[in-house]
């Protein structure tokens, strides 16, 4: 079992990654490179903005990338590695896309086998419906997703509120999904609500010289490609549940080559 | 191919938990890998990607 769920998870996470790193060239690749340029003229010349069009220049912009001791694109001394512009970076996307599409796959694979349910791709859809209810819509009622360059609070507060939240909306669901008592759906709905009563942390309000227009298409996007991945990743892992044991019953018998 | 999951026996539940946790395990190594660790190479590398699935990043 322990290698069909390995076998499945790989199968699943690499088509949900096909269909996402397609849909992030095309839709949020585009959006984030122009953010960039907004993020590194203001870097360059902090008092000036480069782009015509904005009548006043804000001291007060917060960037998050040259704010950033650890992680910034470009401040000085070392230079930190980074894939190159252009096709490295692209190949970078999809490589991270792949990793977490296995990543996320194995833990959509993990639930269905723990909850006991027949695996099929219908089922796995509805578990997979969940995961994204769980770890893209409900961390970005808090978090909307961000475009580089946006202020925001503390990275680790962030982290911290955003796997709390994906944590609490996906036992909220099972409570309420699965175990159905009135307790159950009492506590589930307490467990999904409680993170945003909490309320995510959140940085200072500032005003950026990009276009408001880039960060709602950009969540939008985001949301939307969010769901695509989910949609295939539980109807993926479902059918190669299935393909992978008629294989396996295939291979014992007369061939030797189960992919695995 | 129908019968292997019908019937559930002791040796299955064993099987069965460890191939959860393990799959568990793996799956929270790899998101963390790509989605949260700190190291700045792993950052800049899975940068697109953990913008656009709304990752909190940087």
């Amino acid at each position: 079992m322990t290698k069909r769920l390995l076998a499945a998870a790989l199968v699943a996470g690499f088509l949900a990654a096909c269909v996402a790193s397609v849909l992030q060239f095309a839709l949020t690749s585009p959006l984030i490179l122009a953010a960039e340029k907004y993020e590194t003229a203001e870097t360059v010349a902090p008092a000036v903005h480069a782009f015509s069009g904005h009548a006043f220049a804000n001291p007060l912009i917060v960037l998050a990338h040259s704010g950033h001791g650890a992680a910034g694109h470009d401040h000085g001394g070392e230079p930190q590695w980074q894939p190159a512009p252009g096709l490295p970076r692209l190949a970078f996307t999809a490589l991270a896309t792949l990793v977490s599409g296995v990543g996320y796959a194995l833990l959509l694979g993990a639930v269905l086998v723990a909850a006991g349910r027949e695996v099929t791709p219908g089922e796995a859809l509805k578990f997979g419906v969940g995961g994204f209810l769980a770890a893209s819509l409900a961390p970005a009622i808090g978090l909307p997703p961000e475009l580089p360059g946006v202020a925001a609070a503390a990275l680790e507060s962030r982290q911290l509120w955003w796997v709390a939240t994906a944590l609490a909306t996906a036992s909220g669901l099972y409570l309420l999904a699965i175990r159905r008592g009135p307790v159950a759906i009492a506590l589930g709905l307490a467990l999904i609500v409680a993170p945003h009563l909490w309320g995510a942390p959140h940085g200072p309000e500032d005003i950026s010289a990009m276009p408001p227009v880039y960060a709602a298409q950009f969540a939008a996007r985001s949301l939307a490609i969010g769901f695509a991945f989910w949609a295939v990743l539980g109807l993926a892992f479902g059918w190669a549940w299935g393909t992978v044991a008629g294989k396996q019953d295939i291979a014992s018998g007369r061939r030797s080559g189960v992919p695995a | 191919m129908v019968s292997i999951t019908r019937s559930l026996s002791p040796a299955l539940v064993g099987e069965r938990l460890s191939a959860v946790l393990l799959a568990a395990t793996v799956g929270i190594g790899l998101l963390f890998v790509s989605g949260f660790a700190p190291v700045v190479a792993l950052h800049n590398a899975a940068h697109d990607w953990r913008h656009a699935h709304n990752f909190p990043c940087h």
